[in-house]
């Protein structure tokens, strides 16, 4: 696959369709892949492609389009980025919430098979911080990890995905220019949303236990913010000071009071790409509460995001039979 | 220090003796949490992870934590012919428990004892004197821990550290195995080793020997490096070079890799107040100081709108400057122990050792690679 990628981004970049190129570089740690930003065709080798290109590279594309670029009279650049299914959701969020042009992107679309979970890695081998990986090789759906003491294991990929890939139903975006592998549309709603309704199950003074547990570990260092694609604000309301939404400290109600903030901002544009999850470093599982709301949305409004460029989003539109009762009676 | 200085303490009984210990120190160790390791209070329930790697959140926490009251104050009864009102300051000595104890933080790696030396510039230099920080860092105590299997990210050998450095600690300890071995490095440790003479014996030149032994072979795992020999003077020519235009592209201006760097102080001072309940008018409250980092635009945005680091090319910057040039020029030390935290867990692989190495391999920068 990756040979077919560098083709195309060859390619853009000898018609001058492109200016700049965002996909995978190699990365300084077994496991991971570095968002690589490419200019010309001179620096094409650099791509990869492998089970640890977890980042989602649309969160890059809101900064060159701001409006005070615009205002300076700056030309918007012409960019190509390579989509999984999730980037590509994000995309059509961001172009439905005008934050970036469709006409200045060129998307090479990819089909996924899903990414690694570091932790999985680990802790399916060694416990914490018992022994470190030094490399990891990916043949075939089997990832050989080798260990300080040379010692090598072999690992099932099938058994490392990450949470959001298990059960991907969207595994190629929805919009393109060009497709790498074919579409395969998957109809997996039922046991994705598993979880989600085991988790609803249990008592509310659980489920609230359970959501202090999760963001008392939260640091505040909103890396789960920065990585996500839905969050442009040129100010966010965590940081305004004037006026001042929540205190500064990492007091269990400022926490809570930034992630309810945040969580709910994302209803009907969370595309659950993982970005957040994954970019926390206290591990908060921060999906089982925004995978909550998208599950709301979806049944309260049939809306589900990043899926159609046409469709209005939930936030925008007004029907007069639009659910009220969660308002007012949680 | 002679060899003669060295001791033994069995591992098993280390337990036992911090909690002899407990009434006259505050003690914190690295304790398992959450699937993490982080410094927190000694308990004796839990036995010392010997073979942790190193914490996430470092140790700083302890003597600079996230947040922290300056002091709390109330409102006052008289409203000033402004309009404006009076607040006093509460008198936090009365009724706070006479704690006065001293600190003891057993089992830090070398690499974040040489940050404490770094923060103590900082904090405790000829110009500023800060006394919260002053004040839990004079009366502690710090005992390292010399690492036998350094992580992949470590690179303390390229900043002056090596596994079983000795700056900024009183004591290091040498796990090796069944036995632990004490070394003292200043006058307050050796003191402190002798009071507590019951509990340690002589070091045999056997133990010395293994110690030896472990010592090089952990020295030989640090195999990422970086020639940083005269960094500051090549970042005195590098504020405008194109350089800065590409490292920072794929930063997302998250505070991780400041926030969890054991040298990294800078801090936001504000004032949470109380408002009575149901009332507007604010009755008491705090000042406080939080982390902050240069990594947010926030933190060099003026009141007046204007931001003078307005986009990740200027913060990104301001990071790489503050630590190797800023830093060297004000308290003659490079600001980073090669901890490794901060590539580690950076959300996209920014590596900050690629970053000095490209630095670094900058020929001589004139003039017409200015932006
Ligand atoms: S990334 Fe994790 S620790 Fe950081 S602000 Fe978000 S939830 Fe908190
Ligand atoms: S941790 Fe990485 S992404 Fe976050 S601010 Fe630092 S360099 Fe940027
Ligand atoms: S800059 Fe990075 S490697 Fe250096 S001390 Fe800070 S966290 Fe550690
Ligand atoms: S950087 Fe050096 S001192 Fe710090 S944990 Fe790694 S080997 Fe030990």
């Amino acid at each position: 696959m990756i040979e077919k990628i560098k083709e195309v981004v060859k390619k853009l970049f000898k018609e001058d369709k492109i200016d700049i190129f965002i996909g995978y570089g190699e990365g300084t740690l077994p496991l991971r892949t570095t968002p690589c930003f490419i200019t010309g065709p001179d620096n094409i080798e650099k791509l990869v492609w492998n089970s640890y290109c977890f980042n989602n590279l649309a969160v890059y594309l809101p900064r060159f389009f701001l409006p005070q670029l615009q205002k300076k009279d700056l030309k918007f650049p012409r960019i190509g980025i390579l989509a999984k299914g999730c980037d590509g959701r994000s995309i059509v969020g961001l172009i439905k919430e005008h934050q970036i042009p469709r006409e200045n992107l060129y998307i090479i679309g990819i089909n996924c098979s899903g990414m690694i979970d570091i932790e999985k890695v680990q802790n399916a081998v060694y416990k914490m911080q018992e022994v470190e990986i030094v490399s990891a090789k990916e043949k075939s759906g089997k990832v050989l990890v080798e260990n300080e003491d040379n010692k090598k294991v072999e690992l099932k990929k099938e058994e490392l995905l990450a949470e959001v890939c298990k059960n991907c139903q969207y595994t190629a975006p929805l919009i393109y220019d060009v497709l790498i592998g074919e579409e395969k549309r998957k109809t997996k709603e039922k046991e994705r949303a598993a979880f989600i309704k085991e988790f609803e199950k249990k008592p509310l003074e659980e489920r609230w236990k359970y959501f202090q547990e999760q963001v008392s570990k939260c640091i505040r260092c909103y890396a789960c913010r920065q990585a996500c694609p839905n969050c442009y604000c040129k100010e966010c309301f965590a940081d305004q000071t004037r006026p001042k939404w929540i205190g500064a400290t990492e007091n269990i109600s400022d926490i809570m009071f930034f992630q309810i903030g945040r969580i709910l901002h994302q209803a009907g544009r969370c595309v659950d790409c993982g970005a957040c999850v994954r970019a926390c470093p206290m591990g908060i599982d921060l999906r089982i509460f925004t995978y909550k709301l998208i599950e709301d949305v979806k049944e309260f409004f049939g809306y589900e995001a990043g899926i159609s460029l046409e469709e209005a989003p939930p936030l925008a539109t007004f029907k007069p039979d639009d659910k009220q009762e969660f308002i007012t009676e949680p | 220090m002679e060899n003669a200085k060295l001791k033994i303490i069995k591992k098993k009984d280390v337990l036992k003796f911090l909690d002899s210990l407990k009434k006259e120190y505050d003690i914190f160790v690295p304790i398992e949490k959450n699937g993490d390791i982080r410094f927190s209070k000694f308990n004796s329930e839990k036995d010392i992870p010997w073979n942790y790697r190193n914490t996430k959140i470092p140790p700083k926490e302890i003597f600079f934590p996230q947040t922290e009251t300056l002091f709390s104050f109330e409102a006052g009864t008289s409203t000033l012919s402004n309009g404006s009102m009076t607040f006093t300051p509460i008198d936090e000595s009365k009724s706070s428990a006479p704690g006065n104890k001293n600190y003891l933080i057993f089992g830090i790696r070398p690499c974040d004892a040489q940050a404490f030396s770094l923060l103590d510039k900082l904090f405790g230099g000829d110009d500023f004197q800060d006394p919260y920080y002053l004040e839990k860092r004079k009366q502690a105590i710090i005992i390292s821990l010399a690492c036998n299997k350094p992580q992949i990210t470590c690179f303390c050998t390229s900043l002056k550290g090596k596994p079983d450095n000795e700056e900024g600690a009183d004591i290091i300890l040498f796990d090796l195995g069944e036995n632990i071995l004490t070394k003292p490095i200043t006058k307050k440790g050796e003191e402190f080793i002798e009071n507590l003479d019951s509990w340690f014996k002589e070091a045999k030149k056997s133990d010395v020997d293994k110690k030896n032994e472990l010592m090089d072979l952990s020295l030989k795992k640090i195999c990422s490096g970086v020639n940083l020999q005269n960094i500051k003077e090549k970042l005195d020519e590098a504020f405008d070079i194109s350089f800065w235009n590409e490292i920072h592209q794929k930063c997302l201006g998250c505070g991780i890799c400041t926030y969890l760097c054991p040298t990294c102080y800078c801090f936001d001072i504000t004032d949470e107040i109380d408002h009575v309940a149901g009332g507007l008018a604010p009755s008491r409250g705090k000042r406080i100081r939080c982390w902050d980092s240069c990594m947010f635009p926030l933190f060099t945005l003026h009141a007046s709108g204007h931001n003078p680091r307005l986009t990740y090319k200027e913060r990104m910057r301001q990071r790489i400057m503050h630590k190797f040039n800023y830093c060297p020029e004000n308290f003659k030390e490079i600001f980073c122990v090669g901890c490794g935290r901060c590539i580690r867990n950076c959300p996209v692989n920014l590596d900050l050792r690629e970053v000095l190495v490209s630095l670094m391999s900058l020929g001589s920068l004139c003039k017409d690679k200015k932006i």
